[in-house]
């Protein structure tokens, strides 16, 4: 049978970002997949060590896009692991609840793109619809759309909006009603059922042996989520459960990430509700200490991680950041092999990947 | 080019199919180009392909970084970009715009520019997002390209860092206005 | 296929985490320094299941074996090269889903010979970040099944992450 390489990408419209995903197929069944990275890359490692700790904040921010809070606030975490800040109590009440609004408008982010690849576009339309809204409300504390620059090194920026907590309630009340539509609406339709059961398979073995974190490995089998086995922030007083699926196929991804929407309506109404009065911020000194500084936290897409090295001046002497696609799309051979050209889409959608962070 | 002799019947049916091919399109360019036909036709056809050209403009699927989401932003339901006539296509045999929104490495430089080589013309070029005017807050980066108009010629730039959908959907007005404004009759050229 | 919502410790095995408190890292602390008496050294716990050691680059590749097989430390999370004046540091951090622990361990090689074993064959999340820190940092990594530039453009001349490469303007 004549065995070939096929180029999907850079520019190809499977790929959000910029990537390539090179397979060799022998007819239309892939025998051998080589992903290859490197279009978005923009040296931010090298740009962070001339730039002061405040003002690598909105350049955090745009290492994933799609989940820019989460990025911006591991980044505090490690500045202030660094310090050895303690941020105030209320302040950490509002970072978990609008953690968790990112959370869930980057899970609908990746609902929009995932259906649209399937071919149904009304899955798009509704998801992009209730994203929307989440948006709305980051927007009412942050001021920006996409890239919000709300965590500050001690705390956040701002303190709640007024009406806040009504908002945020009917926005979580609002967005449960409707992911029980989305239930019908995608397992009630044939085609997305066939295209998603059985398709992928990630073995639960390989799954922690090659790094994979996030909802790809809780979709696996294993229970492993950072929120609640290595707390953070409030998190350790908030009720929550990690979700997981034992099938490692592209059903168990979407479904964990559906779920795990739930979760974090269930996490807002409690962050808002608990939060006491008082200070949201305290401030940092300007240099940092001699020393290293770590910081892991449960993004949207698995564990982020960034190392700081500190040398008593006000920039970083290094800066590294651990980006949960660049080590899940290296194992992205493992799911791929032995499948359908057309699965192609499914599998590598289903791991929501995010350019800006792998490429750094 | 030198006048040739017009041949007669009797050698057309003889041509060759390369030399007939040659032959007819010397005559279609005579008639099209340089006689009053083509410009009649132009001065008839001019308004209504302008129209049909600025109200359907389709740019390329591409998106590079932050700017790309709010670019799918922008043909959701809430700002809705489609009822201007802009749909997105995946290929870019089919494109009129090239949206370049995010910064451009040095990696990828050259598919960009074979992109955009491999567009029909007319065509034109958005530079949108602070990353694709001058390189964004990457600018001193040693793998960047700072602006994509060292390399592409751009005709609109959208500022904003991401520029907001509503920003975007100026953008396309501003080219349709620029469009109407640089009218061209298709057979002519002027 | 019904979705079922774990249940703390479904899909691994924890050992009780609060019996005879530390336990685990006590294990892990204990396994270490029996196993290379000479070569780990500086062990400091910085805070509840985050534990620091340095460790020799000659034993680097023995000692993650360790880890993985016996005391059951599945995941590679981040491989840093960090340059100094006088060295490069590599620092691996290794986490383990069962106990909950995170390992820092710090391994330095000399200026003019920055190179360490690979240990994607332990684990096979370690071959990108190996790769991309051979790519920006200039360290090689022995036995690497394909150690090649994985971010840069393949034909790109530095390692940029190097203090001796000055940024634009």
């Amino acid at each position: 049978m004549a065995e070939m390489w096929i180029n999907m990408g850079p520019q190809h419209p499977m790929t959000h970002g910029l990537w390539n995903l090179r397979i060799k197929v022998d007819g239309e069944t892939i025998v051998d997949a080589e992903p290859e990275v490197g279009y978005l890359h923009r040296g931010i490692e090298k740009i962070c060590e001339n730039r002061t700790y405040t003002q690598i904040l909105p350049i955090a921010d745009r290492l994933c896009y799609g989940a820019a809070l989460s990025w911006n606030h591991l980044y505090c975490r490690t500045i202030e692991d660094l310090m050895g800040l303690e941020v105030p109590e209320r302040g950490q009440y509002l970072r978990v609840a609008a953690l968790e609004m990112q959370r869930i408008a980057s899970h609908l982010m990746w609902l929009a793109a995932y259906a649209a690849d399937l071919g149904m576009m009304i899955g798009f339309i509704y998801a992009m619809r209730d994203r929307e809204i989440f948006i709305d409300l980051l927007q009412a504390m942050s001021g920006s759309r996409l890239t919000y620059n709300y965590c500050r090194i001690g705390g956040v920026a701002h303190d709640a909006p007024p009406d806040f907590e009504r908002d945020s309630l009917r926005a979580c009340d609002y967005i449960e009603k409707k992911i029980e539509e989305y239930y019908d609406l995608y397992e009630g339709s044939k085609v997305f059922m066939m295209r998603n059961v059985g398709i992928g398979k990630l073995s639960k073995e390989d799954a922690m042996n090659l790094g994979v974190t996030g909802p790809p490995l809780r979709a696996s089998g294993v229970r492993y989520d950072l929120r609640k086995d290595v707390p953070y922030e409030s998190y350790d007083a908030i009720d929550f459960q990690p979700i997981t699926h034992p099938d490692g196929d592209c059903y168990a991804r979407y479904r964990v990430r559906m779920e795990e929407m739930l979760e974090s309506c269930k996490i807002i109404r409690q962050a808002v509700t608990k939060m006491p009065k008082g200070k949201w911020r305290i401030v940092a000194p300007r240099n940092g200490p001699v020393g290293t500084g770590l910081g892991r936290v449960e993004d949207p897409r698995g564990e982020g991680m960034m190392y700081a090295v500190g040398d008593g001046t006000d920039r970083p002497y290094r800066l590294k950041i651990r980006s949960p696609i660049f080590v899940t799309v290296s194992a992205a051979k493992h799911m791929l092999v032995g499948y359908k050209v057309a699965d192609v889409v499914a599998i590598m959608g289903g791991l929501d990947m995010c350019i800006g962070e792998t490429d750094r | 080019m030198t006048e040739k002799e017009t041949p007669t019947l009797g050698q057309v049916i003889a041509f060759k199919s390369k030399d007939f091919l040659k032959w007819s399109d010397e005559v279609m360019e005579g008639v099209m180009r340089r006689s009053p036909v083509g410009s009649g036709l132009d001065f008839l056809t001019r308004d209504f392909f302008n129209w049909a050209t600025r109200n359907s403009i389709y740019p390329l699927h591409f998106g590079i970084m932050c700017c790309a989401l709010e670019m799918a932003v922008a043909s959701a339901p809430r700002f809705d970009a489609q009822r201007f006539g802009v749909i997105y296509r995946s290929t870019p045999r089919q494109c009129d715009v090239l949206l370049v929104n995010g910064p451009v490495s040095k990696k990828l430089k050259p598919a960009l520019r074979r992109l955009y080589d491999q567009m029909p013309g007319p065509k034109w070029v958005i530079a949108m997002g602070e990353c694709a005017i001058s390189g964004g807050p990457f600018y001193s980066s040693y793998s960047i390209v700072p602006g994509v108009d060292q390399f592409i010629p751009v005709d609109i730039y959208i500022p904003g860092c991401p520029a907001r959908p509503e920003a975007l959907i100026d953008g396309f007005l501003k080219l349709q206005k620029l469009i109407k404004e640089n009218k061209k009759g298709l057979l002519t050229g002027r | 296929m019904e979705n079922t919502k774990g249940s703390p410790g479904e899909g691994i095995e924890r050992p009780p985490m609060n019996v005879g408190g530390g336990s685990a890292e006590e294990r892990v602390i204990r396994a270490l320094i029996d196993g290379f008496p000479q070569t780990v050294t500086d062990f400091r716990k910085v805070r509840d299941g985050f534990l620091r050691a340095k460790i020799e680059r000659r034993n680097l590749y023995k000692a993650c074996k360790m880890l993985r097989d016996q005391l059951g430390f599945e995941h590679i999370s981040m491989i840093t090269a960090v340059e100094y004046e006088d060295r490069f540091e590599l620092v691996y951090h290794i986490a383990c889903y069962g106990s909950c622990l995170l390992l820092e361990l710090i391994t330095t090689t000399p200026k003019d010979d920055p190179s360490v074993d690979s240990v994607a064959e332990i684990w096979g999340g370690a071959n990108w970040q190996e790769r991309e820190s051979y790519d920006l940092m200039g360290i090689r990594f022995n036995n690497h099944p394909k150690l090649e530039r994985i971010l840069l453009p393949k034909d790109f001349m530095f390692h940029p992450l190097r203090k001796s490469y000055k940024e634009g303007p």
